[in-house]
């Protein structure tokens, strides 16, 4: 981290405060930025210390903070939720955080186009509850919806439980209000559901991470909610066959389930014993969560039937069916606490989450296991086996000292993406770069793919303010 | 080896339900129907009997709208053996004891019964009383609140917990017990269980079939007379401190000051 920034002088608070309000900035005041300097990383090392945190109301206002940051040279990062998971909201240099908690209305719902308009800092799930009464879903959101904002999942082009129906984020997003790095305003998409109107900049915008500009209005396309979610718990010996029954299902059984999530014996024994679950999960050695959506309830039955015939020729020993909202609660709440069970049990650990076509998952898994047999860590996997999206969490035994975890757990994660990558895989489906990945970046994407994003990068931000540290070294 | 009755009701999803604030009753559009989850504690232990026990069988019963068979399938693909649905508009309005007359006749209609189970109450009415009431008209044996129930030579043991100690009682057959959460979770249903349930055909008995007379069950059957539904008002009269200013600063903390002086009734 070479990068030279300018210090944020009590000058420069003055004129931040000028812009957004004195009671919206907060400098030299430890206690309060310190909430700033992480996201949901465990442990302290993808944490730093902003200084400065501005919290703007207006594109107006966020145009002018960038333009300031701009001329004196300043590093900025944006900041929604703080849920993120791969350090993205973390200000690596310092500098001016600018926190989108005030921008938080949803600006407008057009129905007879099926959108929704609204600002970066609104919770995922508060749109899909203002939806609700009208009957409409918003289907991009990610599992953390009840914490995390709408714009950070843009930035990160966040994918969820259902993204092996609906999509990810992005096939959500019509339209966005950009400030660039220089504070300027740019209108990408719009309400419409074709454009072809110049490059299409939208993708490029959506999953760039906070590093090409901050977006304050978002153009989101909605569909009619399902009335019903029936669900499958899956029980399988062994995780080979529970895997290999993912890519079969989605291809031969003729339903398209709206998720498939995957969780090896650690991942659920760990979840189960949290939750004192009493389902009889001991011979399990893996689960699948299947679940499907509609308004026939009948019809969904007969998919179920279907489905749950499939998996059990495939290997599945038991199928438990969830058809009203408390038994599919009781479900997915194993599959919701993996990661919360985990921290629980793991003092020290690492959250991948790593992607790969979803016909070699079985593979990958497999090597996975006999990558952790080799250093001697444990690396649980769950996630949504059925888009290859794999949630993989190097953990260190008990016994390891801190010393021991620091010098294995880089040597490990190089391993790791380079296997992914042979797989023609990617080190991050849905969490991102961030800053926690940056440094294999070069290891799993070729020199001119790099090439091009600081191409990118350059031509949007050439003073290099918009979230450095982030993606890729520049 | 016994013959199980196990009495279930449906209710609405508390997680959901929405109240009518002008009339102060429920509102039943929209709202999913589940079963009692404090019944499913009752299946749980007629379940554990049942395994306890070959031979034994459990009966679901269900007084309610034509989709309670919608709980009674639920019951079925849990792993009760049959079931029975009373379903009459002549039962509407039917309070505690005029519920408990005809679910007593639906006893007798497909009893004997050497034990009858259910929860402590039902979510929405949470009265408690209907297990009781039934008790005392089919002349059995009566427990509640058990926290667990164990088939013996002659019959059952029931423990129960109150206050101070641990109650165990054996208990002679027949008998009405109502259990609690400490009897444990039910599984979930197996898409086998839920596939044979699914197919299976309830029978349905009005109460006329069982033999009741107008006058002993729905609105006319029932001394209980429900005056008004309301909601409690909560008496704390709090005030609120904005503050956007130093002006709205400075009177918050005056306000403050002076409440914890006790001069500000909050």
């Amino acid at each position: 981290m070479t990068a030279q920034y300018s210090i944020v002088t009590p000058e420069i608070v003055a004129r931040l405060e000028e812009i957004c309000g004195k009671n919206f900035v907060i400098f030299r005041d430890e206690e309060r930025l310190e909430p700033y300097s992480h996201d949901e990383i465990p442990g302290k090392h993808y944490r730093h210390m902003p200084e400065v945190v501005v919290r703007p109301q207006s594109t107006e206002e966020v145009s002018a903070i960038l333009k300031l940051a701009n001329a004196e040279h300043i590093a900025v990062t944006p900041r929604g939720a703080g849920s993120g998971l791969s350090g993205g909201a973390v200000p690596v240099y310092g500098g001016i955080v600018i926190a989108t908690d005030r921008m938080n209305k949803i600006l407008e719902l057009d129905k007879e186009n099926m959108m929704v308009v609204v600002q970066p800092g609104v919770i995922a799930n508060d749109i899909n509850e203002f939806l609700r009464p009208h009957g409409l879903l918003y289907a991009g959101y990610p599992m953390s919806m009840e914490t995390c904002y709408i714009g950070g999942n843009v930035a990160e082009n966040a994918g969820g439980g259902k993204a092996v129906k609906y999509g990810v984020t992005a096939r959500y997003v019509l339209g966005l209000e950009v400030v660039l790095p220089n504070g300027e305003i740019l209108e990408v998409g719009g309400k419409l559901l074709k454009d072809v109107t110049g490059y299409n900049l939208l993708p490029l915008f959506t999953g760039s991470e906070g590093t090409l500009g901050f977006f304050t209005k978002i153009i989101l396309k909605v569909i009619p909610r399902p009335k019903y979610q029936f669900d499958l718990l899956v029980l399988f010996k062994d995780s080979r066959s529970a895997i290999n029954a993912v890519p079969a299902t989605m291809t031969e059984s003729g339903i398209t389930p709206t998720s498939i999530e995957y969780m090896d014996a650690a991942s659920f024994q760990s979840a189960c014993r949290y939750l004192n679950e009493t389902l009889p999960y001991q011979e399990a050695g893996a689960m699948l969560l299947v679940s499907v959506d509609g308004n026939d309830p009948e019809q969904m039955m007969d998919e179920l039937e279907v489905l749950g015939g499939f998996l059990e020729k495939h290997g599945a020993f038991m199928v438990y069916v969830a058809d009203n909202p408390a038994n599919s609660e009781r479900i997915w709440k194993i599959r919701r606490s993996v990661a919360e069970s985990f921290s629980l049990y793991f003092a020290r650990q690492s959250g991948e989450d790593v992607v790969v076509p979803p016909a070699c998952i079985a593979d990958v898994v497999e090597e996975f296991q006999r990558l952790a047999e080799r250093y001697g860590v444990i690396i649980p996997c769950y996630g949504h086996a059925g888009d290859g999206n794999l949630h993989s969490r190097v953990s260190a035994p008990d016994s390891w000292s801190d010393e021991r975890w620091e010098q294995t757990l880089p040597l490990v994660l190089q391993e790791l993406y380079e296997l992914v990558a042979k797989r023609g895989g990617r080190i991050s489906g849905e969490h991102g770069i961030g800053c926690k990945r940056l440094k294999y970046m070069p290891s799993v994407v070729s020199k001119t793919f790099l090439d091009v994003l600081r191409s990118i990068k350059k031509a949007l931000d050439p003073n290099n303010i918009m979230n450095p540290g982030k993606v890729f070294e520049s | 080896m016994m013959k199980i009755a196990l009495l279930i009701k449906q209710v609405p999803d508390t997680r959901t339900v929405r109240m009518d604030e002008k009339t102060g009753t429920v509102v039943r559009d929209g709202n999913e129907a589940i079963v009692n989850p404090l019944d499913l504690y009752a299946l749980k232990a007629a379940l554990d009997l049942k395994a306890a026990q070959p031979g034994t069988t459990v009966t679901a019963i269900s007084m309610g709208p034509p989709n309670a068979e919608k709980a009674l399938k639920e019951a079925l693909a849990l792993g009760a053996d049959d079931a029975l649905l009373i379903c009459d508009r002549a039962a509407a309005g039917s309070d505690t004891k005029a519920t408990a007359t005809i679910l007593t006749a639906a006893l007798n209609a497909s009893g004997p019964f050497d034990l009858v189970l259910t929860g402590e109450r039902a979510t929405d009415g949470d009265t408690g009383q209907v297990g009781p009431e039934i008790a005392a008209a089919a002349g059995f044996g009566l427990i509640t609140f058990a926290n667990s129930v164990t088939a013996t030579a002659g019959g059952i043991e029931v423990e129960r917990k109150t206050e101070n100690e641990v109650e165990r009682w054996k208990v002679e057959l027949p008998a009405l017990v109502s259990v609690t959460k400490a009897v444990g979770e039910v599984g979930l249903p197996t898409l086998k269980g839920k596939m044979v349930a699914r197919r299976r055909v309830v029978p349905v008995k009005n109460t006329t079939e069982l033999g009741l007379a107008p006058g002993n069950i729905g609105l006319e059957g029932s001394p209980t007379r429900v005056v008004r539904i309301f909601r409690p008002s909560i008496t704390r009269n709090g005030i609120k401190l904005q503050i956007f200013d130093e002006a709205s600063l400075e009177s918050a903390v005056d306000v403050l000051a002076s409440f914890v002086k006790g001069e500000e009734k909050a």
